[in-house]
Formats: structure tokens, sequence, C-alpha cells
């Protein structure tokens, strides 16, 4: 089966396995069928070879969390995310991933009123304990009450997305607190653009994930301010945008895509002038979502931001090695995921936090789930500019 | 509620192609091989077969039999046994990064992956060793020893992802195996199942073992002598300083006499790579190391030691660059550079691939003194086959590392590598050099070996593998020309090359 994966592209790995123990598949099974090189000589095997499609060979393709950990420890730079998309986006025409009720799940996301209404009937269901929370990887505790988004002038976006939004909306609200405190005024997105289409993407669904970003682009693009994203993978998306659509409009507008901690560490003095005089007593873990560390490569803004306003940050001694999470991926996928997550959450333990700031809110469900402190670094930020040393 | 929603899906609505409804010739094997280790480590469907039929080397005519995935030693004795049973051969499988061929399976064995054995035993610092399990990767293993101030010293280039099993079936050796000796110099003792299934520890803790040195023989056997299943391997003191110089050259041969001058000079850095103008290139593309692209060729040096010694070698080692022409020499300012000037030197094979798609790479050894003769023979055969070369080796001990960077796809291409190859080693040989430094002979070099080797001496070395493995069940076809080795012609003899149904 033609795959329409690019030459180049699939000829570009040389087998050499290094970047073997930095794919959380492979260091959880140890198979060559869950590994990066792996998964690239299967694509190869179909489309030049005529292997036909086995189970086997679709489940390696869907245990692939599309962290892009192989794409950063890759000497011979493997594009391994557009492979890897092509490939899903290859097989979902044919049906042969992507079931139809993902489908539908996914169609929803574009449709905000229906998502926030389904999100808070799930979250009073959650409350009457009808709803197995655990089992399904959702989050203990649904909100059944939003704060209300407000734009504060229009100096720069602040994109909302849309599960992000119906389940962590008080994190935008922090996230736009902080910013503001650098003397912008913030425009959430809200209802203008309601999803990025990431998860689309990642599930091969490619015409839905262009219409979607064909949507964002319009509605953005009023004037050249900078959209700030403070999910990062969403903002990994977005700036992915040009390659997914190729238009000269499309690159224009993912170049004014920022992750919000990229912003702020330009302009780490406005922030710093409101400073508290003493920073939050605690003891904070970062950890690196895949898709600021990997894709858009701007992690360690994060530290830099978030570094003075708490007593102590601690990195991690994984590698930045994945947490699971993979935007649907902990529900599809739940034994691999929480496999992979019990990894992150040793690592968490040896580092002696008390806390976890993640920029990811998929990352950040995924690990909660395990029964960590996880809060996304501006929510820390907010949390200190509000108060006065105190934790 | 969705996972069983997506099994369901998964059942009903989109089925995958149909492998042809052939007789399957490993389906007895398989069962047995379930029944005994659990069918959770045994996969038999092609997509996993296929996948283990290669290693990092350009050798791609292997076939796998079913392939394994043990837990423990009993679990990989019962495969070896069971393999027997079933009159199949048996090929460990570490990490697969090899690059001579050595974990390809020859006539659709059993392939053993210790890939999950990969466990931190015990570390025992009274006798200055730790046992680990065979998948341990080497580069973990350091990093789990970093607490108790000590690391495990061969670091081969590919130690981020090679395992220890794997290190000790090549003997790989590395930068810094320059002063510190090659793997066989920090294996003290092995457990190892024998090609009967058998477990024996060959080698113990204490200096000079009575009789024969068997763990001396079994390191570098590449599988072939039996299935290391734990390790005990020396730990390393973290040195108490360490100094890392980048000395940039306008021509090859003042860089490699340096090399030279700073042996003779009686010091012993740590390591000495040397990498030519196209390597650095490579790197630069994707490490963004801070090599100096418009060097002809660089010096990586480096000596650790106490403090003071180290300040008087590297300040030394300037001096003899300098005499010795080179135009610019930098030491590392810090923790991070050194570190980012070694992950540029250890992606280099890879980097490659940012010039042409594919490579070869051949692992010879000359005399020091030969060095820059032989590179200029490197260089001109290329051209003469228009093929790619680049050079990044350890030049302290004369490893050479000739690269051959090709595109695959364009017809004939394979021929001229061959070929070029073929001259490549015959010019080592020929300057009196060995046919491997650390990489091993697997398949790959394994018809080179009568240009190296005497009749008698091939006989001698079919006797020893033959001791260990008598019926050659153990990575049978490899490293002995099929002259010398008669017996594997019988494990061979099951193939059938289809993987695919
Ligand atoms: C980019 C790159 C750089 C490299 N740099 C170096 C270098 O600097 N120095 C160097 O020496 N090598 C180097 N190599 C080669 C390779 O990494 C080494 O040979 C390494 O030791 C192989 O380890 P592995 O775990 O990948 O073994 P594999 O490739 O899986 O197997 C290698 C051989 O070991 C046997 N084997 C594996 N496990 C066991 C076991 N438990 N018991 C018995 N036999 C076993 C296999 O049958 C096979 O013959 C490099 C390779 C690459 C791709
Ligand atoms: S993807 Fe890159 S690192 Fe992984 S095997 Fe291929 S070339 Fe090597
Ligand atoms: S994207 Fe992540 S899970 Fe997928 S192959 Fe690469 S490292 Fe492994």
């Amino acid at each position: 089966m033609r795959l329409g994966l690019d030459d180049d592209e699939l000829t570009s790995c040389v087998a050499c396995g290094l970047c073997l123990p930095h794919c959380p598949t492979f260091v959880i099974t140890g198979r060559d069928t869950e590994s990066p090189r792996g998964r690239i000589a299967l694509m190869r095997a179909v489309q030049n070879e005529g292997a036909p499609i086995t189970a086997e060979v679709l489940r390696s393709m869907e245990t692939c969390v599309q962290c892009l950990g192989c794409e950063t420890a890759c000497p011979s730079g493997v594009p391994f995310g557009h492979l890897m998309e092509t490939t899903r986006a290859a097989l979902a025409a044919e049906g042969r991933i992507t079931p139809w009720w993902q489908r539908l799940g996914l169609r929803l996301l574009r449709h905000r009123r229906l998502l926030l209404a389904g999100s808070t009937l799930l979250a009073l269901a959650g409350r009457l304990g009808l709803v197995p929370a655990r089992r399904l990887g959702l989050p203990a505790r649904l909100p059944l009450r939003r704060g209300r988004h407000r734009a504060s002038g229009s100096d720069v976006w602040l994109f909302t997305g849309c599960v992000m939004d119906a389940w962590q909306r008080h994190t935008h609200l922090a996230v736009q607190r902080v910013l503001e405190a650098t003397g912008v005024g913030v425009a959430p997105t809200a209802g203008a653009a309601p999803c990025c289409g990431a998860l689309h993407a990642h599930a091969g669904l490619a015409t839905d994930a262009g219409a979607i970003a064909r949507q964002v682009i319009a509605a953005l693009s009023v004037d050249g301010r900078p959209v700030l994203v403070d999910s990062a993978g969403c903002g990994a998306a977005m700036k992915h945008y040009g390659r997914l659509l190729g238009t000269a409009e499309a690159r224009e507008f993912s170049a004014r895509v920022l992750d919000v901690h990229e912003w702020l560490a330009d302009r780490l003095d406005a922030l710093l002038a409101n400073r508290p005089a003493a920073p939050l007593a605690l003891t904070v873990a970062v950890q690196d979502p895949c898709h600021l560390r990997h894709s858009q490569r701007s992690h360690e803004a994060v530290p830099t931001v978030l570094g003075p306003f708490v007593r102590e940050l601690v990195s991690l001694d994984d590698d930045g090695l994945c947490c699971g999470a993979g935007g649907a991926y902990s529900m599809l996928e739940p034994e691999l995921a929480t496999a992979i997550r019990s990894r992150k959450t040793a690592a968490v333990e040896r580092s002696g936090a008390s806390v976890v700031a993640s920029a990811n809110p998929g990352c950040s469900l995924h690990l909660a789930a395990a029964g960590l402190d996880v809060r996304h670094p501006l929510e820390l930020v907010a949390q200190a500019l509000d108060s006065d040393g105190d934790s | 509620m969705a996972t069983l929603l997506g099994a369901a899906a998964r059942r009903l609505g989109r089925g995958a192609d149909r492998a042809a409804p052939t007789a399957d010739p490993d389906a007895a094997l398989a069962a047995d091989l379930r029944a005994a280790i659990g069918s959770e480590r045994v996969r038999a469907d092609a997509a996993a077969r296929y996948l283990v039929s290669r290693d990092a080397s350009i050798y791609s005519e292997g076939t796998a039999g079913p392939l394994c995935l043990p837990t423990s030693t009993e679990q990989v004795a019962a495969c070896v046994r069971i393999a027997a049973d079933h009159g199949r051969a048996v090929v460990p499988r570490g990490a697969g990064t090899g690059l001579a061929g050595g974990a390809a399976p020859l006539g659709r064995p059993v392939v053993l992956s210790l890939t999950r054995m990969n466990e931190l035993l015990s570390v025992d610092l009274d006798n200055g060793v730790a046992w680990v399990q065979p998948g341990m990767v080497n580069l973990e293993l350091s990093r789990r020893l970093a607490p108790y101030g000590m690391h495990y010293a061969p670091d081969p280039s590919s130690q981020q992802a090679c395992t220890i099993g794997g290190n000790v079936a090549t003997n790989s050796g590395g930068p810094h195996c320059l002063a510190y000796g090659v793997t066989s110099a920090h294996v003290v003792s092995l457990e190892v199942v024998l090609s009967d299934a058998s477990v024996v520890t060959l080698g113990d803790l204490t200096a000079e073992p009575a009789g024969y040195d068997l763990r001396g023989a079994f390191v570098g056997s590449e599988g072939m002598c039996g299935i290391t299943t734990a390790a005990a391997v020396r730990l390393t003191p973290d040195p108490a300083a360490v100094r890392t110089l980048l000395i940039a050259y306008d021509d090859v041969s003042s860089c490699a006499a340096t090399v030279g001058a700073i042996i003779a000079d009686g010091i012993v850095p740590a390591a000495i790579e040397m990498l030519d103008q196209r390597c650095v290139g490579a790197i630069e593309d994707f490490a963004r190391a801070g090599y100096p692209r418009d060097a002809a060729a660089v010096l990586l040096v480096e000596v650790d030691g106490p403090p003071g010694g180290v300040a008087v070698a590297a300040d030394r080692v300037a001096e003899i660059a300098a005499a010795n022409g080179a135009v610019s020499v930098r030491a590392a300012a810090d923790d991070d550079e050194r570190a980012r000037l070694w992950k540029g030197r250890k992606s280099a094979f890879g980097a490659v691939a940012n010039i042409l798609p594919d490579y070869y790479l051949h692992d010879t050894v000359v005399p020091r003194s030969r060095l820059v003769e032989v590179l200029e023979q490197v260089y001109e055969i290329a051209d003469r086959y228009d093929l790619t070369a680049l050079n990044v080796f350890h030049a302290g001990d004369g490893n050479l590392h000739p690269i051959l960077a090709f595109d695959a796809r364009v017809p004939g291409t394979m021929e001229r590598v061959h070929a070029a190859g073929r001259e490549i080693i015959e010019a080592s040989l020929a300057v009196g050099g060995a046919l491997s430094g650390e990489h091993g002979i697997g398949v790959e070099k394994r018809d080179y070996m009568e240009r190296m080797f005497s009749d008698a001496d091939l006989d001698q070395q079919s006797r020893l593998r033959a001791a260990f493995d008598p019926h050659c069940r153990l990575n049978p076809g490899k490293v002995l020309p099929s002259a010398h080795s008669c017996a594997d012609i019988g494990s061979l003899r099951a193939a059938d090359g289809k993987i695919w149904g």
C-alpha cells in the first residue's frame, strides 16, 4: 500500500538505534515493533516492499505516543513526526485506524457550546457517582462552573482551545493574570477559534486538521498580534500550520505563534517588577511536555520564567522521557500510558519535589490522575504574584 | 468504556490484512516457547521477525524465526533448550546497534532479545564491581553508578543505546578506552548460558583466577560461545578533574603527527579523537557543538586525573600541538561545553546521513606511525570509486573508522561501496593493521578473515568455538568463513527466507 511517504524522509533513517532509549514505548516493552527505528522500517516495508498491513503493523503505529523524543535524539535528522502523521493519515483514509467513535469524539471538539455543555453534564454525572472517571482516564473532578473570559485589550491573543477551556479554564485565567502583569492587554480567543486540530492530525484526520487550521488562521488574523498559547500541544500544532497547509499565509501565521513562556522569557524584567517579597515556599519539579521539549524546542523558557517565583526548582533525572499522556493516547492505550507514567512518577519522587509544574494540559491531567500535585507553571506564578510568599 | 468500545470496534470494523494461509514452519516451535516462558514474551508475527532480521549495519539478508524476550536466566536456558529440540539455532541480540551484522539471524533461528533483562543487580564497592543484566544500556549503567562517584569506563559512541551484553560480545571500545582499556579489561566475571542450556560462571572476582581465562576467551565471541545473562563489570572512579581540548589544523598530517608526539612524550590522555573536515561539517549541522568548520582536521583530546597533574598534562598537550602546527587550541570552559563536544563526536556516524542517506563504516586498526599514509589512501580510493569518505576515529590507538557515504538507491552503488571497502581493508592490512578495532567481524567482515589469518589460525579459532558450542547452534555463520566452520552449515539449512507470508 502507498503510504504517501516522502522517499528522502524515509531513507534518512540509517537504523543506528540511537533513538531507542528516548522512545517511551521501547523503554517499556524492549521490542523493536514499539521503537522509532522499527516503526520507520515497517513504514518502509509497507511502502517499498509491498508488506501487508498486518494487525501487528497497525499496533506498531497505534502504540506510538507521537512524543517526538526520537526526533530530538536522531543525529540523522529523520523527521519522524511528519512520517508518522502521514502514515496515520493514509491508514485513517483507508479506515484502518481511528474508528467511527473516535472520529465522532474528535468532531465534537470543534463545537464549543456542545463541548462545554457536554463537559458540564459529565461533571454532574461524576458528582453523582455515575462516571468511573479513573478507568476512563478522566480527571477525578471536572469543573461544574467556569470563570468567565474577558478581554483586557488587544495586544496579544491568548489561545484557549477546546478541552482545556472546558476542564482547566482556571489555568487560562491565571495565565491571563500573569500576562497582564507585564502591562499588556489580553484577548482570549474563546469562541473565535474553538480548537487547534492537534488531536485530529495525530489521529490521521488530515482533512479535519486542515479545515481547523484554516478556521483558526482566519479568526486570528485581524492584525499581526502575537498568538500566545499556554498548552504545549496546541502551540506545537499551530506552529506547524505552515507545514500542514503549505501556504504563505499559514507560514506567516505560524511565525506569530509563541508559547506563553517563550514570550514571557523575553519580558522577564517587566514580570519581575511585580515580584513579591518572597517566592512561594515550594520545591517544584519542572516536567517538560514533549510538545515543548521536542516539537517546539522551547522548554527552557519555563524554568526561566518560573524560577524567580518559587523557592526551589528541581529538574527530573529521566532525560525528558515522555510521561505517556500524548493527547488522547492515555485514553486509547491506557496500559502502555500507565506503564510509561510510572517512570515519570518515580523520577518525581526521586527529585523530592512536592509540586510538579507542567505546561501542557494533557500531561497535567495524566500525571494528576496518578496522585501528583500538578499545576501549570503560570498558575504558580499567578499565585506568587497574588500572595506574599506563602503557598 | 472507551477501551471496551475500542476493542469492540477493533474487532468489528477494521480487520487487518490476513497473512496468506501457508503452513507456518515456526508454529510448533513458537508454541513450545510460549508454553515455557509465557506467550507475552514470544512473538512469531512477521512484523516482529522482520525488525530483528538486521542490526545497524547494511547487511540485510537475515531471516529471523520466533523472537523471544526472556526476563530471567532460566528463561534464556529454556529457549536455548527448546530451539535445540527443534533443530534451530539461537541468535542473541542486544540493542541491534552492531555494525557488522553480528545480530543478523541466519537460517531462521530463534532470536533472543535481551532488552528486558536490564536490571542493575548489585553494586559491590568493596570489590569495585557491579553485577548487571545483559540488556542494561551502557550509558544508563554509568548514570546509575553516578551516585557512588563511579562510572563504567568503556564508552562506545553508541553508548546511549547499546547494551552491556552486546559490548561484551563485541569487546567494544570507545574514545576513553585509550587510557582505560576496552571491554575485556572491565569485565571480571560472566554468567553464561551455553548451547546445551547449562548455566556456568566464567571468571571470578579474584585478580588471578586459577586455570584458563575462559572469561577472556568469551569476551568478543560475538554470541557464538554462549549467551551472557549477567556480567560483573569493574567500577571506575570518576576522575577528580577533566580537561578537554579542541585543537584545529590546516592539514591532516600535522594533526596525525601531533597524536604520535603526544604519546611519544609519555602522556596517556583519556582520549584522543580525530575528525576530518567533512565530519565536522556533518556534526555541526546536527549538534552545533562548536567545532571549527574551516579546519582541515581537529583533535579532541581529554586528560583526566588529579587536578594538578591534569593542568600540567593539558598545558603540555597544548605545547606539543602548537609545535606540530596546530592553528588553534581551545579548552572547554565548563561541563556544558565539554558535554556538547562529546555529544557532537558521538553523533558523528548518524550525522553523516545529513550528507547522504547511507553509510558503510569500516573499522580497521593501523600502526599509529602509518596513520597519515593510510588516511591519504582512503581518500584516494573513495575518490576513485566516486564515493564520499569521512574520517572520525580513535586516533590514540590507531583505530580508523573510515565512513563511506552514499545513496544506495543509485543503481550500481553497492558494488562500488564493496569494492572500495575491500581496497581500504587491503590498504590497512598492507601496513600491518588489523581487520576490526572494535565493531567485530559478524557477517560483514567474515570473508576477509582469510586475508588476515592462516588456515591453521582459523581452524584453531573454530576449535575454540567448538569447545563452547560443539554443535554450532549459537549464532552460526558468523566470524569464521564457511570453510572453517562446517558444522554451521547444518544449522543454516533450515533457512526459509520469507518473512511476510
Ligand atoms: C552510531 C554507532 C556508533 C558506534 N560506535 C562504536 C564504538 O565507538 N565502539 C564500538 O566498539 N562499537 C561501536 N558501535 C557498534 C556497536 O554499538 C557495538 O558493537 C555494541 O557493542 C553493540 O551492542 P548491542 O547491544 O547493540 O548489540 P547487538 O548489535 O544487538 O549485537 C552485537 C553482537 O553481540 C551479540 N550479543 C548481544 N547480546 C548478547 C548477549 N547477551 N550474549 C551473547 N551475545 C550477545 C549479538 O549476537 C551480536 O553478535 C557503534 C554503532 C553505532 C550504530
Ligand atoms: S530514527 Fe534516527 S536515531 Fe533512530 S535509528 Fe533512524 S537514524 Fe538512527
Ligand atoms: S514519537 Fe515517541 S513513541 Fe513514537 S516512536 Fe518516537 S519516541 Fe517512540
